[in-house]
């Protein structure tokens, strides 16, 4: 697929791009993963990188996400600057051994004699695949001191957050979204890093602040071009980054705007919602908080279920309705 | 390194534990002694541009392979002048800059991480190899099946070196595993497995040479079993529960004492020479232990360091 | 009579494509079942052919542009010199047959 120059990408593209103008300026730039090679990635987010950089770069790896995690570790550790692809978000989990007790604690462990610049990237959510392969379990990697969590939710972010991913000195997991693949936007002439830490706000509105990411942003979106006929409007904060959270961001929003409503595909219990609204409050003080997530339930394969387990936009809208009533209601 | 040079190696790893056992403020320790011959003969196959990772019982593997005892000491002991500013401790000390990649306190924890190591190290041409050195308790996991299978595949330049003292802290080895002998799990990845008398450290030397000639050479990984005896329980949080007369046994399988046989025999070491041997290496320990009590204890400022 | 070659679809999980290239150009005839253009998803090239002849007279959509499925990228007509109408007059759909690659 084509992809330089500026204009209209496709999500997958706009990774395939970042990753290779890494690659041929830094050596040190390799891709473990499954299907990463010939295949060119589950979603085309690798397509071209084999046939340019070879076998030696870019490396199909058993099934087995403990390894390729391990070994990704363990090669950044030791010089390199690995890109790790788990497919499926669920798949994390085999991984976490390697990447939370070693990768995350080793800058810290050894006194800062070593550390392991490797980037997990990962996709989470739900499309019809069932439920060990639909979950977003991003807030479970913000507790975990020493990593860093992304996620674009944009080709132009896509492309800016892994360049600066894999500048990064220390492990950061990248998470992407299956219904993003399908999502085309600009990509800037001279495209630059996203800087990690830095939420954005896509659309501006004085009535509700909705701080979300990923494949939410597109959700709240749809809802906030149904609210504003009736008048409300919405302002989004695409948070960008998971951890560093960028507080400052959406509490400046919610300072005008006066409510706020988190949304996630994730659990809402210990969720990046919870983190985002506790802190918030304790930048901007009083405030009307609202969360939406995905029901308490795992995520079936079955259509009607999965699409009524996760936030719809018929959901955001009433749940900003009732933030707006509740403002309204205020003494 | 000369047959002396072994034997006081293994001797420094001994008195330093000794030394670390009589004092208060040891902690939570897993101690080597009895397995000294592992690291030691490992080690004397490895060259300065290679690196070493061990598991948690890293005392011996740190020692053999040359980093100095008072910073090994500050570290177990929570000292500003460990190798990892005291915050490590014993479960992950690592000195990279003296090949000691390091210990890592989760069982089987280091295998892919070593692979990745491996992998690092021959595409930037290092020319270096890498060594880690496990126990037979990590020989039921995952990790050592799917880190011999991307070694084995890449033909990685990585030595497994399993430290099989027979234990994974109170279930014997014949429970743990199904396989006869953990040297069995290398042959079906096609990986070039050697078994040896881990008390015997002329042996384990000898192994480890040749397995490690073919790791180097671009062959792939090797495999070397080493029975082994710990002479502590598993760790000082943990009962002993072998009988005093199968400890009697262990004992009498010391690696330290068996070189000492094998010189004495040969006409090159006598008692009086061996006893100074032993007073060097008592009095080494001291100063290493003197060093650490010097040392400044950690800042809990430090704990806002390192952490991104 | 002068037609809107659309992007065809319903195609699973696509919005919009990207022109990836005509096999032709204003003037050429198409017989039924000949290639006239193909499209790229985010996974795929669609390949949309005439369902029955017709000559290509304008391109709307260029190699490298991008269009919502049931826009149109293209006019058709039955000969060569038929003038065309103003670019928003609508045209009746000119018959594909598409396959997803």
């Amino acid at each position: 697929m084509s992809t330089e120059g500026a204009g209209k990408v496709f999500f997958a593209e706009a990774i395939a791009r970042a990753l290779r103008e890494s690659m041929e300026r830094d050596p040190r730039v390799v891709i473990l993963g499954q299907d990463v090679g010939r295949f060119g990635g589950a979603y085309r987010e690798f397509a071209g990188l084999h046939a340019r950089f070879g076998d030696e770069r870019v490396r199909d790896m058993p099934v087995a996400e403990a390894s390729m995690v391990g070994v990704g570790v363990g090669a950044a550790a030791a010089g390199l600057r690995p890109l790790v692809s788990i497919t499926y978000m669920d798949f994390v989990t085999l991984g976490l051994d390697p990447l939370v007790n070693y990768g995350a604690k080793l800058r810290y462990k050894t006194g800062g004699q070593l550390a392991a610049p490797v980037v997990v990237k990962t996709t989470a959510g739900a499309k019809g695949q069932g439920v060990a392969h639909s979950q977003s379990l991003e807030a479970w990697l913000v507790g975990v001191a020493g990593l860093k969590v992304v996620a674009p939710s944009t080709p132009s972010d896509a492309y800016g957050l892994m360049l600066a991913a894999l500048a990064e000195d220390g492990p950061v997991v990248y998470v992407d979204h299956k219904r993003l693949f399908p999502t085309a936007g600009e990509l800037a002439h001279a495209p630059a890093p996203v800087p990690i830490g830095r939420a954005l706000v896509r659309r501006s509105g004085g009535d509700v602040t909705i701080a979300t990411h990923s494949y939410m942003c597109r959700v709240a979106d749809a809802a906030a071009d149904r609210l504003s006929a009736e008048g409300i409007d919405c302002e989004i904060v695409d948070l960008r980054t998971l951890w560093p959270l960028d507080v400052a961001t959406v509490a400046a929003s919610v300072a005008r705007t006066g409510a706020l409503l988190t949304l996630e595909e994730g659990q809402l219990a210990c969720g990046i919602g919870a983190e985002v609204a506790f802190r918030v409050r304790e930048e901007v003080g009083r405030m009307r908080v609202s969360r939406l997530g995905a029901a308490r339930a795992p995520v079936s394969g079955n259509p009607r279920l999965e699409a009524a387990t996760l936030p719809r936009a018929d959901d955001v809208v009433a749940a900003v309705r009732r933030l707006i009533d509740a403002k309204a209601n205020e003494p | 390194m000369d047959r002396r040079a072994l034997l006081a190696s293994m001797l420094a790893i001994r008195a330093f534990e000794d030394a670390l056992a009589a004092h208060s403020d040891a902690g939570f320790q897993l101690y080597s002694s009895g397995e000294e011959a592992v690291a030691v003969g490992v080690c004397e196959a490895l060259r300065p541009v290679d690196q070493l990772l061990s598991s948690g019982r890293s005392i011996g593997p740190a020692l053999a392979r040359g980093l100095d005892p008072g910073v090994v000491m500050a570290e177990l002991l929570g000292r500003a002048d460990g190798p990892c500013k005291g915050k490590g401790g014993r479960g992950h000390l690592a000195q990279p800059g003296a090949g000691f990649f390091g210990a890592h306190a989760v069982v089987g924890g280091n295998l892919t991480i070593a692979a990745g190591v491996a992998l690092a190290m021959r595409m930037q041409r290092a020319g270096g190899i890498v060594a880690c050195i496990f126990g037979d308790g990590a020989c039921g996991s995952g990790a050592l099946h799917e880190t011999m299978n991307i070694a084995a595949l890449w033909k990685l330049p990585l030595l497994l070196v399993c430290d099989d003292n027979g234990w994974s802290i109170s279930t014997p080895r014949e429970a743990a595993l199904a396989a006869r002998s953990p040297a069995d799990l290398a042959a079906p990845f096609g990986i070039r497995a050697a078994s040896v008398d881990g008390m015997d450290v002329l042996a384990v030397r000898d192994a480890a040479a040749a397995l490690v000639a073919h790791v180097r050479g671009g062959a792939g990984p090797a495999f070397l079993v080493c029975d082994a005896e710990r002479f502590s329980s598993h760790s000082t949080a943990t009962r002993e529960l072998r009988s005093p007369a199968a400890m009697d046994a262990v004992r009498a399988r010391c690696p330290i004492q068996r070189l000492l046989r094998t010189l004495r025999d040969a006409g090159a070491l006598d008692d009086a020479a061996f006893a100074a041997m032993e007073r060097d290496a008592g009095e080494a320990a001291a100063r290493a232990l003197a060093f650490a009590e010097r040392s400044p204890p950690t800042g809990v400022d430090e704990i806002g360091r390192d952490v991104d | 009579m002068i037609y809107a070659l659309a992007v065809p679809g319903p195609i699973e999980d696509v919005e919009e494509l990207r022109v990836l290239q005509w096999h032709g150009e204003p003037g050429t005839r198409f017989e039924a079942g000949e290639l006239v253009v193909e499209l790229e998803t985010h996974k795929a090239v669609v390949e949309v052919r005439a369902a029955r002849p017709g000559v290509l007279r304008a391109i709307l959509c260029p190699a490298g542009d991008w269009q919502a499925v049931g826009r149109t990228l293209a006019l058709i007509g039955d000969d060569a010199d038929e003038p065309l109408p103003a670019p928003d007059a609508a045209g009746a759909p000119f018959e594909v047959a598409f396959e997803v690659t």
